[in-house]
């Protein structure tokens, strides 16, 4: 075609143009065919405008991904929006379901919520589970296959695995590792290749591990069996070191289930919780009375509870807390419940098995059910296996050994074949011979059972972003040539019929698939059990999970390194948490490097003094210091898996030198006191006067002008409820489009969260009270922000939103100076832009801020906006319930309640609670958000 | 001890004093000082250019302010200028109006030290906003969005007295050179200095009818900047009071920002007039008079200061609201307690000693008083922002702010800036107002 800038005086040259009717005659044949018959002038200019408008068109995209792609600003006439649809799938944690909903905007997953239906999750979703879906979108998630570390075709894996059919044999040197495991389709596989390997061995590795749990159940039933307890009916808690509301299987639930009975004003018959542990835990914190109790004390105090309540025996030498705990178990016969964590070793658990069974709670406030877990066998016979070469091939699935279990790369060099399965860069995967890309659950089809065994149907949310494998197909190619489709596999699983099928996707579960309750009699020997002491040492040393981390596997998603560990308030580092005797006796402060010995394994990390921390106990947090992983959990902490593998005695040095770590709390322990802010207090006092600790004593205005739209938006947070998950806070990130900033960022202060969960500590730093009070912008009806802002770029809306025109804003940042919560969050970088996370993975509803803005909780405005339009279409007013916040639909106990308060609903119920009060109500803002005071229930506190 | 001078020496008269002060101005090349004195600030003037370039390229994010502590430097520094800024229009117009002569020697410096330092203050609100290139949203006019400011925010009627406040300084400054400018053309050696003289005298022939408007616009200039001066500070004083912030919620901050000012802004002319008058010898017209006066005057000012810190403290008691109690504490026993009493140290207790007129007269005390002053009030105007902002009233949300190196380079760049503009002046305008001294000394040689 001639170059555009020539000048031209009609189309009937570009027609003479051969090379033109060369292309157009192999392209179009009519056309030419056209072109060459007579024809006169009308018809040639029709013809040529066809045929440049065609020629046009080879220019189009052919909306092949990988182009960038700019949405309209102005979104073209009669363009209809898809609208947000939900799919249900599960969200897989130590091999169990909760079910999850995956909110899809424009058909990309967008937004994890809960599952209202499935009985894991009742709507709530955990911090975890809500950062999925940036883990899906995980850029640095490995790809392609990998053999020695050069790329491999598809077809080499087959021929590698056809390889391993012709040599397994009988499997005699045939391992599987994986981590634990409920799904009944992985199971079924594993069965099918046993019938074709019969001596391969299936072995189960977990960092964070519940083999005690699993071996006290043995002790004291001689079978295994589960725990699923029932807290809405248990009127006397007991925690031994649990992990009952942040993360045992069912944790969702449970927390839902205690919230229940937690508040006075809407329940009368409030439940009682004490907590034995050496450590804070999320469960201890949200219990009545905290017992802040040694290891070593446990396995004293535990049998002789035991002792007490199944013998009545009287025994000496116990701590103050002792009788009246005994008193109160008494008292709640056939009400109580004990529960004890997976840390404990498996006679405590037995003993607790025997003093539920005594204390008549079996049926009333828990029953056993059949095991829905997979049986498989330990790990320190595969390792010794290993060792001895006995191991021929071995194949890793979703578990990272190298990085959890010292000594595992080094048994790794005597096996001959070896095979990672993981959708994650791993340690694991660059130690063995072959590494797979696995498949996210997001993008492929499984199954899995929920804590009462209930099976899920994981189906997937979006096609593979990058090729990867699924774990059902990988063990199919094991048993026999030709690709299975794990969709296949878990339908023959189930065996479900078209409808009940389609029924299970939609509902996110199958019905009637718990687990058969276990009607096994207590064995005799359950009572007697009694664990061993510990040998005597100046510090114990524990090792848990970060509770983001968990063990390591979700290092690279940055929501949960930048999220504030919920007692500690840290982000992007494990140091070593200590009580304060150990800060007394070696002088630390906060950031002081130790050294920690087990014998000869030694790690040096900072130290961080964790009030209400048993004295001699100092507790390394696993998951962090990931070598192998993505750029984001690159150099993120300090890797204390090798103080695991240590035997002897531990020993706590101070090292020379400070760290600063990255905690988003700076409290100063001279004039930062509670109560004022979280208000609280006995629940005797309520019962003589219900609203003693709320009231609205607030300075009478000037002015009073109240918002007067046809909607009144409002939210009330129940303490009582609020256990410091952190569920809201990541459900927040993700539904605002909210960015990380990095480690160095949080040190200099400039955090993002819209949505903060304040941690205040009261009474001595032995044994404080720890108090939870989620914080996000109070829509102040009189809001102080407003005023001083120059510009106008934040103003009130007539349905009492206080909202934030980010296009209109310069950034002065004095809305942020006059805002007596500091729930205001500027840019002072372009953080959005630096964040690693495609655009496809941001919830399109919402701007994405850019750099020089101040931004802030808008309520999810999103959300109301939608739901205005829905109402005005029907033309009704907005309903009361009708919106949920991210925040509110992620709680898992229900804490946070939104609505229309012009409309009644629960949100006018709540703010009627006699425990209702502002937060700085002398301010005169008249916050839209309230809290209810939080009550306690110790025996002490009835006046008993 | 030696007697303080008249206001000009004995002996001097009008056509000496024109002489040697055009002379300096009209100098064919500069002094070998002036070069060695230039060459700093030059530098740092090119440092405050390269520094903003990065922040616009980088964002304000390059320096050390965070959550909660939102205002940083740009603040502290827009205060601390504005108020030296002020010290001249003290001296030029309020003393014009109530004719106190010693001021003619001395206002010429003063009014160029309101311009450079005017210049330096107005710098910073801009340099504060996150979004800089829109900074022109504070100004009500008309526009396709249909949006007006918001009247409501002293933010706005900050803009507006500063943008007042230096447009008034340039015209008054600019005016009160008219008749000078006219001698230098007269004077001028060459014919460029003749053409640029002459044209910036804007025809000004000294005629009994230009001298009598002349008068009479200088007059009511003068009496608009006087109350323009006490406003502009209250409006920066309400800046902070307008705000329900722990600290800054106070009736008393606008009369207070008045007295910062004039302290800082005395201890600035003091600064510059002691060397300028060994320099370009001007003994004859500047002398001890004027320091003792100077001295004086920043001493008043210092007590108006203290009483102010003191009454700080009470309100603070008396009001008893828990968060301003405990804001208080940290401010007086916290992590930025020093830089609280080296505000006290210097604001109150240093100029105390020019009380005996020993030390008022002896210009190296005066001089490193003048210099604790203007540090002093530097310190004052970090507590105001960083330690009132950095305790909230929740706990959750207590912070600390350091500044960074991006910071203190912007800050040293307009001391930069503005000491290169004093040396410009010098070199280029008559650094005492000559027509304004012929009404003082007598009309010819004796």
């Amino acid at each position: 075609m001639p170059p555009v800038n020539r000048q031209w005086r009609g189309l009937d040259r570009l027609a003479r143009d051969p090379a033109f009717v060369a292309r157009a005659s192999a392209e179009f044949p009519q056309l030419a065919a056209a072109l060459a018959a007579p024809r006169d002038r009308r018809g040639v200019l029709k013809l040529m405008a066809a045929g440049l408008a065609l020629a046009g068109l080879s220019g189009c995209d052919d909306g092949a991904p990988g182009g960038v792609l700019i949405p309209p600003v102005l979104p073209p006439a009669n363009a209809v929006s898809a609208g947000s649809r939900m799919f249900a799938t599960a969200s897989v944690m130590g091999g169990y379901a909760n079910g999850i909903l995956v909110r899809h905007d424009n058909g990309r997953p967008i937004k994890v919520e809960g599952n209202p239906l499935h009985p894991a999750s009742l709507g709530g979703t955990s911090a975890i589970g809500q950062a999925e879906i940036l883990g899906f979108y995980d850029p640095d998630r490995s790809r392609g296959l990998i053999r020695d570390g050069e790329p491999q075709s598809w077809s080499s894996l087959l021929t590698a695995l056809a390889g391993q059919r012709d040599t397994l044999g009988r499997g005699t040197g045939f391992r599987i590792l994986t981590g634990t495991t409920t799904s009944p389709t992985f199971i079924r596989q594993t069965a099918a290749l046993k019938q074709r390997y019969p001596e391969m061995r299936w072995h189960r590795w977990d960092p964070v591990s519940r083999d005690a749990v699993r071996a006290g159940a043995i002790m004291a039933y001689g079978q295994p069996v589960e725990i699923v307890p029932k807290l809405d009916a248990t009127d006397l808690l007991v925690t031994i070191d649990s992990d009952l509301l942040d993360s045992a299987p069912g944790h969702l639930r449970f927390a839902r289930d205690f919230a229940a009975r937690r508040n006075p004003a809407r329940t009368d018959r409030m439940s009682r919780s004490y907590a034995i542990e050496p450590m804070p835990t999320l469960t201890g914190v949200a219990a009545d009375d905290r017992f802040v109790t040694s290891p070593r004390d446990l396995v004293r105090i535990v049998p002789a509870l035991a002792a007490t309540v199944l013998r009545g025996e009287t025994p000496s030498d116990m701590p103050g807390w002792f009788a009246p705990l005994v008193a109160d178990m008494k008292a709640a016969h056939g009400r109580t419940f004990i529960h004890a964590g997976p840390h404990q070793p498996a006679e405590i658990h037995a003993l607790v098995h025997a003093m539920n069974e005594a204390l008549s709670g079996r049926g009333a406030t828990y029953t056993l059910i059949d095991p829905v877990e997979a049986d498989a066998a330990p790990m320190h016979d595969l390792l010794a296996d290993m060792h001895a070469g006995r191991v021929t091939s071995l194949l890793i699935i979703d578990s990272n050994p190298v990085f959890t279990l010292p000594g595992f790369g080094e048994a790794l060099k005597h096996v001959p074949f070896s095979m990672t399965l993981a959708a994650e860069t791993t340690e694991t995967g660059g130690r063995t011979h072959w590494t797979l890309p696995a498949r996210h659950p997001f993008e492929d089809w499984s199954d899995a059972r929920a804590y009462d065994g209930t099976i899920s149907i994981l189906q997937p949310q979006a096609k593979p972003l990058y090729d990867g494998l699924s774990p059902h197909t990988l063990l199919a190619l094991f048993a026999a040539p030709g690709e299975a489709d794990s969709r296949d596999l878990v339908r023959q699983t189930l065996g479900l019929a078209d409808g009940p099928w389609h029924d299970a996707l939609a509902a996110g579960l199958v019905p009637n698939t718990q687990a058969a309750v276990s009607s096994v009699p207590l064995k005799p020997q359950a009572a007697q059990a009694h664990p061993s002491q510990p040998p005597a040492a100046e510090t114990t040393l524990l090792f848990r999970p970060d509770p983001h981390l968990w063990d390591g596997r979700f290092a690279n998603n940055a929501w949960l390194q930048e999220l504030p560990r919920p007692l500690t308030k840290l982000t992007w580092d494990n140091p070593l948490l200590v009580s304060p005797t150990i800060a007394a006796r070696l002088e630390l402060v906060n950031g002081d490097r130790v050294s920690v010995a087990v014998g000869d394994a030694r790690v040096v990390l900072p130290a961080w003094i964790m009030p209400g921390q048993a004295p001699d106990c100092a507790v390394a947090l696993m998951g962090f210091g990931r070598t192998d992983v993505g750029m984001v959990g690159q150099g993120a902490g300090y890797d204390v898996y090798p103080l695991t593998g240590g035997t002897g005695p531990v020993t706590l040095h101070k090292e020379s030198g400070r760290e600063v770590l990255a905690c988003t709390e700076h409290h100063d322990p001279i004039f930062a006191d509670a109560g004022d802010y979280v208000r609280h207090g006995t629940l005797a006092a309520f019962k003589a006067k219900p609203d003693f600790l709320g009231g609205q004593a607030e300075p009478a205005g000037l002015y009073n002008r109240k918002p007067t739209g046809p909607a009144a938006w409002g939210m009330s947070i129940d303490l009582n409820a609020c256990i410091g998950c952190n569920a809201c806070v990541v459900a927040c990130m993700a539904e605002n489009n909210i960015p990380t900033v990095g480690k160095q960022q949080v040190i200099r202060e400039r955090e993002m969260h819209w949505l903060r969960i304040d941690r205040y500590h009261e009474g001595s730093p032995d044994d404080p009270n720890i108090l939870f009070q989620p914080v996000m912008c109070q829509h102040c009806e009189q809001a102080p922000c407003e005023v001083v802002c120059p510009v106008g770029a934040t103003v009130h809306d007539q349905e009492g939103l206080n909202v934030m025109v980010y296009n209109r804003c310069v950034g002065t940042r004095f809305c942020s100076n006059n805002c007596p919560y500091k729930v205001r969050r500027f840019n002072y970088f372009d953080y959005a832009a630096e964040e690693r996370r495609p655009a496809v993975a941001r919830n399109p509803d919402v701007t994405v801020r850019a750099r020089g803005v101040m931004e802030k909780c808008t309520f999810c405005l999103q959300r109301i906006a939608a739901a205005r339009i829905d109402a005005d279409v029907a033309n009704r007013p907005v309903g009361a319930d009708e919106v949920k916040t991210a925040c509110q639909a992620a709680c898992p106990a229900q804490a946070i309640t939104f609505g229309n308060m012009a409309q009644g609903g629960d949100i006018a119920e709540r703010k009627k609670s006699p425990l209702t009060y502002a937060l700085l109500s002398d301010q005169g803002t008249h916050p839209r958000v309230t809290y209810e005071a939080r009550i306690s229930n110790r025996r002490s506190d009835t006046g008993a | 001890m030696n007697a303080v001078e008249p206001v000009t020496l004995p002996g001097s008269n009008n056509p000496d004093m024109t002489d040697h002060v055009s002379a300096i101005a009209l100098r064919s090349k500069p002094f070998l000082w002036w070069w060695i004195a230039v060459t700093p600030p030059a530098l740092l003037t090119s440092i405050l250019v390269g520094s903003i370039l990065y922040l616009f390229y980088a964002g304000v994010g390059i320096w050390g302010i965070d959550w909660p502590v939102g205002w940083g430097f740009a603040i502290i520094n827009y205060v601390w200028w504005i108020a030296i800024a002020s010290g001249g229009t003290f001296i030029s117009a309020l003393f014009f109006l109530t004719r106190s002569e010693w001021r003619n020697s001395i206002n010429r410096i003063a009014e160029s030290m309101t311009l450079f330092g005017a210049a330096c203050a107005g710098i910073y609100p801009i340099l504060h906003l996150g979004r800089p290139w829109f900074f022109y949203w504070l100004f009500p006019y008309p526009n396709s969005m249909g949006l007006w400011p918001q009247f409501r925010s002293p933010l706005l009627w900050d803009f507006f007295a500063i943008l007042t406040y230096v447009v008034a300084s340039i015209l008054f400054w600019y005016l009160g050179l008219l008749p000078d400018l006219a001698t230098l053309r007269d004077r001028a050696p060459t014919r460029a200095k003749q053409v640029v003289y002459g044209m910036m005298a804007l025809g000004f022939r000294g005629t009994g009818g230009q001298w009598r408007h002349y008068h009479a616009l200088y007059g009511v200039l003068a009496a608009i900047m006087a109350p323009l001066v006490c406003s502009v500070h209250s409006i920066v004083g309400l800046d902070f009071a307008g705000a329900a912030t722990v600290g800054w919620h106070s009736t008393m901050f606008p009369p207070f920002f008045i007295f910062g000012a004039s302290l800082s802004g005395f201890a600035t002319v003091l600064l510059l007039i002691m060397p300028l008058r060994r320099l370009l010898r001007l003994h004859r017209y500047i002398t001890t008079r004027h320091i003792d006066v100077l001295g004086r005057l920043l001493l008043t000012s210092s007590l108006f200061v203290g009483y102010a810190y003191i009454m700080d403290a009470f309100t603070t008691y008396y009001g008893g609201e828990k968060a301003e109690i405990t804001m208080f504490q940290e401010k007086l026993f916290g992590y930025y307690a020093a830089i609280y009493w080296a505000t006290i140290l210097f604001n109150v207790l240093l100029p105390q000693l020019l009380w005996v007129r020993g030390v008022r007269l002896n210009q190296v005390a005066v001089g490193l008083i003048s210099l604790g002053v203007i540090v002093g009030m530097w310190c004052e105007r970090y507590t105001i922002v960083v330690v009132s902002l950095h305790r909230p009233h929740l706990p959750s949300s207590y912070g600390i702010f350091h500044g960074t190196i991006w910071d203190w380079l912007t800050m040293m760049g307009t001391v930069g800036l503005f000491v290169f503009g004093i040396l410009m002046v010098v070199r280029l305008i008559p650094v005492i107002s000559m027509f304004e001294m012929r009404e003082i000394l007598a009309p010819r040689r004796p």
